[in-house]
């Protein structure tokens, strides 16, 4: 299952940066599909949670290239599931 | 609990003289060489960005009183420096000398004013106007300024000039908004040539007798009070006569919800929440929301005859 969810999001990955251009940041991509998700979510955050946590923490990967996300996530699962499956814990 | 008993001497912040008037006082009595004892009158605080004395207008009335300066200098919008309300301190960071405002397009006299100078070619007083956000709170705040037909005076516009475009200084070191490149920056707003022309709109400098605050626009804002807060453009650097309608920053994000008329009206929802009434600022008093915030004697005949219009997001 962990390995499904792992070659889905490379998958995503892959498609995003063939479809949207390897240096398009997240959120632009997120920005084209829906102009108004970006500014709710970050209305959202800043206001009821903390304005850092926008600043700080999602803002950071919405520069990122729209691959990277996706992309990230499944190499670190297929690594993660990698460690679980290791001879030494079997 | 905390009992808190006053002393008879105490008055609310909002009965205190505006500072503005205290200073104009003394700067006419300094004028009028009716000081006469040999002691030094001050006309501004000292180590102050200049703002010419600026004495009240009494024909705008809010009805209302005053915001506290401190409930209006520190809950605010501005989307550059955050989607929050505390964002007075980062706002700090936005410089506010030297400061230029080109003023181009359509017009027979384009050119770039240095503030200060400008402030120096126009007559400048003090306005007390009700502030209506669209996200349902008010203010009521005495703006020092200029009628924004004054600065159509300088540039003379020309007779094929329809709009007026406003833009907000874009300073990527100062405003962690920018980061977000997706957006169309910089902050756009605007209005016909004939809701610039009217007496209302007015070109703010100062607020509470001081310079405004970067949080409030500062140095130099336009301000609609018949129409929501995010058509009043703020920190403007630069000012556009055209023949085509802007599009404003808001618009181009949410269409639906924010529009170029954008009246105040209380009959006619935010597609999220309602207008009939508003939240003031300090008090956190609600009170009904007027037709054109309370200004329809001043402009309720723009608006005559506009046909097929959303006048009212």
């Amino acid at each position: 299952m962990l390995r499904l969810i792992a070659v889905g999001l490379l998958i995503v990955g892959l498609a995003l940066g063939l479809l949207t251009g390897w240096g398009v940041p997240l959120g632009e991509t997120l920005f084209r599909y829906d102009p108004a998700l970006l500014n709710t979510a970050q209305a959202g955050i800043q206001r009821y949670a903390s304005p850092a946590l926008w600043d700080d923490g999602v803002l950071p990967l919405l520069e990122r290239p729209s691959w990277v996300l996706p992309a990230g996530s499944g190499a670190l699962l297929l690594m993660l599931r990698g460690l679980l499956l290791s001879p030494r814990r079997r | 609990m905390l009992l808190r008993k006053n002393p008879g001497w105490t008055i609310a912040e909002r009965q205190a003289t505006p500072e503005t008037l205290f200073f104009g006082r003394r700067a006419a009595l300094a004028a009028a060489g009716l000081a006469g004892t040999g002691v030094a009158l001050p006309t501004r605080r000292a180590g102050a960005v200049d703002l010419p004395t600026a004495m009240r207008n009494p024909r705008y009335r809010p009805e209302r009183a005053l915001t506290a300066e401190r409930e209006a200098t520190t809950y605010n919008n501005y989307y550059e420096f955050g989607s929050h309300k505390t964002i007075s301190a980062a706002a700090q960071r936005l410089p506010q000398r030297p400061w230029t405002l080109r003023v181009e397009g359509l017009v027979e006299r384009p050119g770039e004013f240095a503030l200060d100078d400008l402030l120096r070619r126009v007559p400048v007083e003090e306005r007390v106007y009700r502030h209506r956000c669209v996200e349902a709170w008010a203010m009521v705040v005495p703006w020092s300024g200029f009628q924004l037909s004054e600065l159509m005076k300088l540039a003379a516009p020309l007779g094929s000039a329809k709009y007026v475009r406003f833009e907000t200084a874009a300073v990527p070191s100062a405003m962690p908004g920018l980061r977000q490149s997706w957006y169309p920056w910089p902050y756009v707003e605007g209005c016909t040539i004939q809701e610039a022309a009217n007496e209302l709109s007015f070109m703010v400098v100062g607020a509470y007798g001081k310079p405004l605050p970067p949080q409030n626009g500062g140095p130099v804002r336009i301000h609609f009070p018949w129409k929501y807060g995010f058509k009043s453009g703020k920190s403007l650097a630069r000012v556009v006569l055209t023949d085509q309608r802007p599009k404003s920053f808001w618009e181009q994000i949410q269409p639906q919800e924010y529009g170029f008329w954008a009246n105040v009206n209380p009959a006619v929802p935010h597609p999220r929440w309602s207008q009939a009434s508003e939240r003031l600022l300090g008090t956190e008093e609600r009170v009904p929301t007027q037709l054109f915030n309370g200004y329809g004697e001043f402009v309720s005949g723009l608006y005559e005859g506009v046909q097929g219009e959303r006048l009212w997001f």
